[in-house]
């Protein structure tokens, strides 16, 4: 943006001054718009940070497909999904053109739509895009009966924990909780690695236990349903268990995705309920990746010297544990949508830009070098994927049973005021917590009430 | 981002020099047009700039704050009174926000009163290093917020700083209420110390040297010669340093921003209105906490000048016709 | 002053001592930072003061990510246009405010005040539809307005104080010898000035550099994204690298322009800084 710097070289005075004060303002609006380059339309897919590289050679390739007719360049949003949201939804508001493609987060699908940020799926797309594709994501794609966006990936979390720690992996969150606590009084490793801190992964983790238990936070009609039977209570109590054993992760109530990792890799962690990469994480060399986590020792603590024996040596995977025995755990779905915006000028030429860059080929690549789970079913029985994928069995398992995040506009304020009363966790008390959270959810529905 | 930058403070407003010596004379030649003339146009681009930038914005939210206004209900959009004011006062998140932010606001200044007085002192009679001092202390009031925050966070955050590294093991200090709200003040007073203390170095620079030697030679000991000559004659510095203090803590936003993202009750009102404004994009309530912040900087300033005697910012100069 | 050598001495330590506490206080929170920002990966967690092994990769790093050197050009441009603006605008204020009877003159005064008082966020919710309405939204224009709005009450009152300092008398002179009001402006008391308007430039810069609250709400791309907001949003240059070295090493860059005023300007700055008061 060279113009502004070069006019203010110059000082205006006197009279000129305020004509003087006027380009330069207009020179520097106009120089951010540019004028438009000549040849075939060039659609931007705003994507996510993590996975971008994927993101980007899929757009290439999806531009090499179109034959000349559109080209489709990769932008890469902030990391945490509460800033990409952040930034889509003002430059939406904000009517950006140059916004056509973008990567949402699948609670983001009815606030969108209903603001009119993003195009419903014509029919033709919709049919297309919802044939061989798993049921859940296209739970979390759609709003009042109509597709709003396409299943790109789909997320679940599972239980990734020490197998010399535990050789049974524990399958209700109570076995979880005495198991840490035994490795506790023996001094070992016995952090239980879960999304503690005050953001969305709380609300994930909440949303998971009061759905395993039986329960839902709002329905699919917008009610409020937290107050309802026990299941609430029970959430919070499992949620406030793990915090407050001396056994957990004191940083447990800033810990986000990330920081179970880290803390797995080095060395610290038993369990961990986490997402996918963590497998393509401890697998990547580093500084990019964990290595294969850290050295340990004959006892399974961490040990600064070469022991010949890493954590990824006894790194497994399980179930995600259940509230009560016997009922598996519903995971709360996660995962990433491309929806076409309502902002864009070439949109036909966006929904079928959509569809290649969630095919086969794409949604493989994303899976195995982003460690994403793909949304086409086919690929779970296809033999490279598996073979690349390890955890397919207890991912896709884990999907089957999954459960969505109330489909509502006013997600995000339900989320932040969820997050702001359950962290943190270890202060949660059950009784006179569920209570409040009923109100303030049905506020926040409403999109009444503040947001803290 | 802090008042930092905040105008030179002036005891009275004797410094925004009126023309000195001319009597108000109801002639006018033609010299006398012609610099009213030069004076409005002079005059104009900084009126223009802040009735467009403050004036009207400020009269927009607060329409705004009178609407039903979500950028996610587009089409739900109504005329609702105060209904947003009586949204926010009744809520919990507001007090909560509003008791930490007064908490931060008297906690930290009182520190940098007590801290900036003992460092003008120190400046003003220092017999070694004086100009090195002099020079440091700039570091804190010119550093980037968001470059100080980080680096206290990064001190606090278990493993990875040294600040952590004291504390007894695994005790994460950015995740308690206590400890998250002492490490916020902490950073602010390191942050606005010097600022203080360069404002009451000034006010310093006007105890005359002589009434001191006279006190010390009737016997008055150094506390007595504090509190009963140079903090009554530092009086003016003092207020205008405090109220301008005051009102600039009270508007705390960036270190909570880095520090805590407001987690754990951590969050002041500032951070309230962006959260309202932009992860829940209601613009309505959003508004309706902006103008509330507005009257309670209001108020204060009020208050300051009522109570304390603070001059009042903008008022007459005495005895300037 | 009945003061022995050793006495002297022993003063003379005191104060010593007192200087140093107030060093270490103003330099180890920055100290801290710039160790952090030559680290290497696998030491940046140690939690020690000093680097125990020494890289300049964060650095590399960071200069080879769009989104912060694009930040950086937005940083120094928008804070540089900002400052001549606000200074330009606060000159030609302050000399009327200081030497010229007008209509509106107290208003102004009480005005300019009131805003430095004002709590910006206040305004970041009208400005924010304001500016999405107009289209300034997410451009240097949209964060430059707010910026000399809060700028030029500082600039008015550090200036008018400057210029209250000037031998007005040759402005006088100038007049007699025909020179007209804005020509004696010119010529006269623009040279006169320069000190005062160099130090409220400096100030004004810092501020601008400073600001975060109206950069995190106004802007949303590379196009206008100042670099405290970059810093805020680092996520690290791959999907499982910890952002801690690169956030140190922006921070250290950001840091760099104000240790420079600081040393080259101090007299200035505390000038500017307290000159309202001093005359009070």
């Amino acid at each position: 943006m060279p113009e502004p710097l070069r006019s203010s070289a110059r000082r205006p005075r006197g009279r000129p001054l305020l004509a003087g004060t006027c380009a330069l303002l207009t020179a520097a609006a106009v120089a951010g718009c540019g004028s438009a380059a000549v040849g075939p339309p060039v659609l931007n897919f705003y994507t996510p940070a993590d996975n971008a590289e994927g993101y980007a050679a899929a757009a290439e390739a999806c531009t090499a497909e179109a034959g000349g007719r559109y080209s489709v360049v990769q932008q890469t949003l902030p990391k945490s999904a509460d800033d990409q949201r952040l930034q889509l939804a003002r430059r939406l508001v904000a009517g950006d053109t140059a916004v056509d493609l973008l990567g949402i987060d699948v609670t983001w699908t009815a606030e969108f739509a209903e603001a009119g940020w993003v195009q419903q799926l014509p029919d033709d797309v919709a049919a297309q895009v919802t044939d061989g594709t798993l049921e859940g994501p296209l739970a979390t794609a759609t709003y009042q009966d109509a597709l709003w966006a396409a299943p790109l990936n789909t997320n679940t979390q599972i239980l990734w924990y020490r197998k010399d720690l535990a050789p049974t992996p524990p399958a209700t969150w109570d076995e979880m909780i005495d198991a840490s606590e035994r490795l506790g009084e023996q001094g070992l490793p016995s952090y239980i690695e879960v999304q503690g801190a005050q953001y969305e992964g709380i609300t994930v983790w909440f949303n998971t236990l009061i759905n395993s238990a039986g329960g839902q936070i709002v329905d699919e009609d917008g009610n409020v349903r937290i107050g309802e039977g026990q299941a609430a209570q029970q959430a919070l109590d499992i949620m406030q268990r793990v915090a407050a054993s001396p056994a957990s992760d004191p940083s447990l109530s800033v810990n986000k995705e990330n920081d179970g990792r880290l803390a797995m890799e080095a060395g610290t962690a038993a369990f961990q309920i986490n997402y996918p990469f963590v497998y393509a994480s401890i697998n990547t060399p580093p500084p990019d990746g964990g290595g294969g986590g850290t050295f340990i020792d004959d006892q399974g603590k961490p040990s600064a010297t070469d022991t010949g024996r890493r954590v990824i040596d006894e790194f497994a995977w399980a179930p995600y544990p259940a509230v009560n025995a016997g009922e598996p755990a519903k995971p709360t779905i996660g995962g990433l949508n491309i929806a076409v915006s309502a902002t864009s000028l070439h949109k036909d030429l966006a929904f079928e830009a959509m569809q290649c860059l969630r095919n086969r080929d794409n949604q493989l690549r994303n899976a195995t070098e982003g460690g994403v789970p793909p949304t086409l079913e086919a690929l779970y029985s296809d033999p490279s994927f598996q073979a690349e994928y390890p955890a397919w069995e207890a991912i896709k398992n884990s999907l089957d049973n999954a459960s969505v995040r109330p489909q509502t506009p006013a997600y995000t304020s339900i989320s932040i005021v969820l997050s702001d009363m359950l962290n943190p966790p270890a202060a949660i008390d059950p009784a006179a917590l569920a209570p409040q959270l009923v109100d303030q959810v049905e506020a926040a529905v409403k999109s009444e009430g503040l947001v803290p | 981002m802090s008042i930092e930058s905040a105008p030179a403070p002036t005891t009275g407003s004797t410094q925004v020099g009126a023309p000195q010596g001319r009597k108000g004379k109801p002639v006018r030649s033609e010299g006398k047009r012609a610099e009213r003339r030069l004076g409005l146009l002079l005059a104009a681009p900084a009126a223009i700039i802040i009735v467009g930038v403050t004036a009207y914005p400020i009269l927009y939210a607060i329409w705004l704050s009178l609407l039903r206004y979500d950028l996610r209900f587009p089409a739900d959009q109504a005329f609702v009174g105060l209904a947003n004011y009586a949204t926010v006062l009744t809520s919990g998140y507001w007090w909560s926000a509003f008791g930490v932010t007064m908490l931060i606001t008297i906690v930290s200044v009182a520190i940098e009163f007590v801290l900036g007085l003992a460092l003008a002192l120190l400046m003003h009679r220092t017999l070694v290093a004086r100009g090195l001092v002099r020079t440091v202390i700039l570091i804190p009031y010119g550093i980037v917020t968001v470059v100080a925050a980080f680096s206290w966070q990064f001190a606090w955050t278990p493993d990875k700083g040294y600040l952590a590294a004291l504390l007894p093991d695994g005790s994460a200090p950015l995740t308690d209420f206590a400890s998250a709200m002492a490490i916020i003040i902490v950073a602010e007073v390191w942050k606005t110390t010097p600022f203080m203390a360069l404002l009451l170095l000034a006010g310093l620079a006007l105890v005359p040297d002589d009434l001191l030697k006279a006190a010390q030679v009737d016997g008055a000991g150094a506390w007595q010669r504090l509190t009963q000559i140079i903090l009554p004659m530092m009086k003016p510095a003092i207020l205008v340093a405090l109220l301008f203090r005051t009102l600039d803590a009270f508007r705390v936003f960036d270190n909570i921003y880095i520090l805590t993202q407001g987690s754990n009750g951590t969050g002041s009102v500032s951070m309230l209105g962006y959260n309202n404004l932009f992860k829940a994009f209601n613009l309505g309530i959003g508004s309706a906490i902006s103008v509330l912040i507005f009257l309670c900087v209001g108020l204060i300033a009020i208050l300051f000048i009522k109570l304390f005697g603070a001059s009042a910012p903008g008022s007459e100069p005495t005895g300037r016709r | 002053m009945a003061t022995t050598g050793s006495e002297d001495t022993r003063t003379r330590m005191w104060w010593g001592i007192a200087g140093l506490v107030v060093i270490l206080y103003a330099l180890i929170p920055v100290l801290w930072i710039v160790s952090l920002s030559f680290k290497t990966t696998d030491t940046v967690t140690d939690g020690n003061f000093i680097p125990r092994s020494w890289t300049l990769d964060n650095y590399a790093q960071i200069f080879s990510l769009d989104i912060f050197t694009s930040a950086l050009v937005n940083s120094i441009g928008i804070a540089i246009i900002s400052t001549v603006l606000a200074v330009v605008i606060g000159t030609m204020a302050a000399y009327a405010i200081a030497r010229l009877d007008f209509p509106g003159k107290k208003t102004l005064v009480g005005v300019s005040l009131l805003i430095a008082m004002f709590p910006q966020i206040s305004l970041v919710s009208p400005l924010f539809d304001i500016e999405r309405a107009i289209g300034l939204f997410d451009t240097w224009p949209g964060l430059i307005l707010p910026y000399i709005t809060f700028a030029l009450p500082l600039a008015i009152y550090t200036l008018s104080a400057f210029f209250r300092e000037i031998p007005w008398e040759l402005e006088k002179a100038a007049k007699m010898d025909g020179a007209t009001p804005l020509q004696a402006f010119r010529s006269v008391i623009v040279p006169l000035a320069a000190p005062g308007v160099f130090t409220t430039a400096i100030l004004v810069f810092i501020f601008c550099w400073n600001d975060f609250l109206f950069a995190v709400s106004l802007t949303s791309t590379q196009r206008s994204q100042t670099a405290t907001v970059a810093i805020a949003n680092f996520t690290g240059a791959s999907q499982f690298a910890e952002p801690t070295g690169s956030i140190a090493a922006a921070a250290v860059l950001l840091t760099i322009p104000i240790i420079i005023f600081v040393l080259l300007f101090q007299r200035r700055i505390v000038a500017g800084l307290t000159s309202g008061a001093v005359k009070g």
